[in-house]
């Protein structure tokens, strides 16, 4: 994934949780930008409909941050 | 003179109530984000049944004079600690279904118990007959899916969904003992 196209799935990202993308730092813990983590879900969900890719639950084990979860989106965009 | 409800009925009342409102925010973010389709038009329904269902508990409750009670957790929350995150859309639907499923039985169950309110049997009446659309358009959506995700792979997602809300369900159970002792008393009868 180029840098632009790793600053496009920040920029839905951000979009999704509605925070401004600057907040969105690859250290970033997703989990402390939501009051629920079903809206991590429906982040996750929203993000693979915009970029026609598709994550099972092995891809996201580990991830805690958005560095992480834009490391996945990589993966898989490039595959 | 109407009829009040016992501490715990209105207990129970407002957990049916909270879970239905975390499932119509939950559907309702999804159905925004979905593609033109028959899932985007399925979860727009849904989402709304659940918003629906929300207020007929809140009404339902409001028929005794009084109002439900703030809970800040509802069933669904613990799906995600039980069985991780659902990472795609069929995986969501699976943990739907499984949710429907239990949904379905509880209020079965519950619709059943003798001497029930006419106001809390009528309100289950009516939301029975919408969750049983939900789970047959969540299972024909699941069938849609078989040629992408694999037949076998989606089975044993739902296994290990079902699996994990046998684990929720009894942690459940026995977290709010005190609450659901009645219903605890007449599941046990009819087992």
């Amino acid at each position: 994934m180029s840098m632009a196209s790793r600053d496009e799935v920040r920029a839905k990202m951000a979009e999704s949780l509605q925070h401004p993308v600057k907040k969105l730092q690859d250290d970033a813990i997703l989990t402390d930008w939501v009051t629920d983590s079903m809206i991590l879900v429906n982040m996750v969900i929203d993000l693979q409909e915009d970029f026609g890719i598709r994550l099972v639950q092995e891809d996201l084990k580990d991830v805690k941050t958005v560095g992480q979860l834009l490391a996945v989106f990589e993966r898989k965009m490039s595959g | 003179m109407v009829n009040k409800l016992t501490e715990n009925e209105l207990w129970i009342l407002s957990f049916y109530r909270t879970s239905e409102i975390s499932g119509a925010l939950f559907f309702g973010r999804l159905a925004r984000s979905m593609k033109p389709g028959l899932i985007q038009r399925d979860m727009t329904k849904h989402f709304s049944d659940e918003s629906q269902h929300a207020w007929y508990w809140t009404s339902c409750v409001q028929r005794f004079g009084t109002l439900p009670l703030k809970l800040s957790h509802a069933y669904q929350d613990k799906y995600l600690e039980a069985a991780g995150m659902p990472a795609n859309l069929m995986e969501v639907l699976a943990i739907t279904q499984t949710f429907e499923k239990r949904v379905i039985a509880q209020y079965a169950l519950h619709s059943r118990v003798p001497d029930l309110k006419p106001e809390i049997l009528e309100t289950f009446n009516k939301i029975m007959e919408d969750e049983k659309w939900h789970i047959e358009w969540v299972g024909e959506a699941l069938k849609r899916m078989e040629p992408e995700y694999g037949k076998s792979y989606i089975q044993d997602t739902l296994k290990r969904y079902w699996k994990a809300d046998k684990k929720i369900y009894g942690e459940v159970l026995k977290e709010h003992e005190d609450r659901v002792k009645d219903l605890l008393r007449y599941r046990q009868r009819t087992a």
